[in-house]
């Protein structure tokens, strides 16, 4: 079969899996973000067993592969009276895996910070939190874009895996294609394609954004 | 703990770390290769290496597998997941190898070049004598990384019945369903792999440290 017309027939396949990938992604994406800067907060002001906490979270989900998380909410959420559809649950685990990476970047980044700024804070009576909102972490997202790009380029790439817990993405649509079908390099061919599109879009755009806001 | 659990995820974890090695020893070797390719002066290799580099690392691992998997069969060329397995992880941690050692000789400073240059040194003796040194060097907390990344990506392998610890630990759970004891157990074993890894990498780099050598990081 053609190119042109296996996209025709599986087209809105296709669109429906990768609305689904897309929406999994932007709210991992999203949720990691917030997750990593409070990660972020609880090192920074947490005392020293707020920071031990963190960095032995962190050291844990950087040495462990993402699947593991992904099976452990999926399978144990249901043992312990929590039956959350496996979207959630694989979101949910993108977003603890991801957070931990997120935190990493953002604490790179906090070090570029001109260690003044403390000094100004503390000296015009700033709270600890409104030193965190308003000072640290408005710079520390702004010096961050590059590598959390990088990092959510990653994360999109990972929803892939949300196949493994029956998740109808695209990776899982060209799977059922190909079972249904028979024919597996069309059906991957135009998924792998779809991926590319959307790593490229997500660089492209957060490019875009470090261009835009490179006022510091 | 379920009886016996112990004993095959010991054995997943062998295969795992098995698959990691091949796929680290293939794919260094393929690295090497592409990363010549980058420094070709033929503007058509380079783009090949662009070509190659920018699909492997914009689609996931998981469909490269799945590609492999289904669609070389499909070619009428027959193989065992576990030769597809670490062909894919090959191709996989090759890209990323290679951008990791295209950095390196960027960094290389040039006063180096013009010095191997001055002295006449013939090309394979400035790449034995300068590039070979200094790229291992300056790559090697990169390179480090990349391994324990690939020690983590053979997980994925599982999701194409390859089995090794990941695979393991699910056939355990479900029989069992003893989810956080042999997922906790996994995870154990993951960690060990990837922690020893980052440790050893730590090691060799002091090992390797030349001192008063700028832009060696010691």
């Amino acid at each position: 079969m053609s190119f042109t017309r296996w996209v025709a027939i599986y087209g809105p396949t296709y669109a429906t899996a990768l609305v689904w990938t897309a929406i999994t992604a932007l709210a991992a994406a999203c949720g990691a973000i917030v997750w990593g800067c409070l990660l972020l907060l609880i090192r920074l002001s947490g005392g020293r067993w707020g920071a031990r906490a963190v960095d032995g979270y962190v050291q844990l989900f950087r040495n462990t592969p993402v699947l593991l998380p992904i099976y452990l909410i999926y399978f144990a959420f249901p043992l312990i009276g929590l039956p959350w559809p496996a979207v959630v649950c694989g979101t949910l685990a993108l977003i603890l895996q991801n957070g931990a990476y997120v935190s990493e970047i953002l604490r790179g980044s906090v070090n570029a910070i001109d260690r003044v700024q403390f000094d100004a804070a503390r000296s015009i009576g700033l709270a600890p939190w409104s030193t965190f909102q308003k000072i640290v972490l408005p710079q520390v997202l702004v010096y961050s874009i590059p590598a959390l790009g990088n990092q959510i380029v990653l994360l999109l790439k990972d929803t892939s895996l949300l196949s493994a817990i029956s998740i109808t993405e695209l990776t899982m649509q060209a799977k059922l294609l190909t079972e249904q079908t028979g024919a597996a390099y069309e059906a991957f061919i135009v998924v792998a394609v779809l991926y590319l599109l959307l790593v490229s879009g997500t660089e492209v755009a957060f490019r875009v954004t470090h261009r835009a806001v490179r006022w510091l | 703990m379920p009886a016996g659990s112990l004993a095959l995820l010991t054995q997943g974890a062998m295969v795992s770390l098995l698959l990691a090695a091949g796929a680290i020893a293939g794919g260094t070797l393929l690295a090497i290769l592409l990363a010549a390719m980058a420094f070709s002066r033929l503007a058509a290799v380079r783009v090949v290496y662009r070509v190659y580099v920018y699909i492997v690392r914009g689609t996931p691992l998981l469909v490269l597998a799945l590609i492999l998997f289904y669609a070389m069969p499909a070619l009428d060329l027959r193989t065992g997941p576990y030769i597809a397995g670490t062909l894919v992880l090959i191709i996989y941690t090759g890209a990323l190898f290679a951008e990791v050692f295209r950095g390196g000789v960027l960094a290389i400073p040039r006063p180096q070049w013009e010095s191997a240059r001055s002295l006449g040194l013939p090309p394979l003796a400035m790449f034995r004598k300068i590039v070979v040194p200094l790229v291992t060097r300056y790559t090697l907390p990169s390179y480090v990384n990349v391994c324990v990344m690939t020690v983590k990506a053979s997980s994925v392998l599982s999701i194409i019945s390859v089995w090794e610890l990941t695979l393991a630990a699910r056939e355990i759970i479900e029989r069992t369903f003893a989810v956080f004891t042999i997922l906790g157990l996994a995870a154990a074993f993951y960690f060990v792999m990837c922690f020893g890894i980052d440790r050893l990498g730590r090691r060799l780099e002091r090992h390797l440290a030349l001192r008063g050598f700028a832009g060696v990081r010691a």
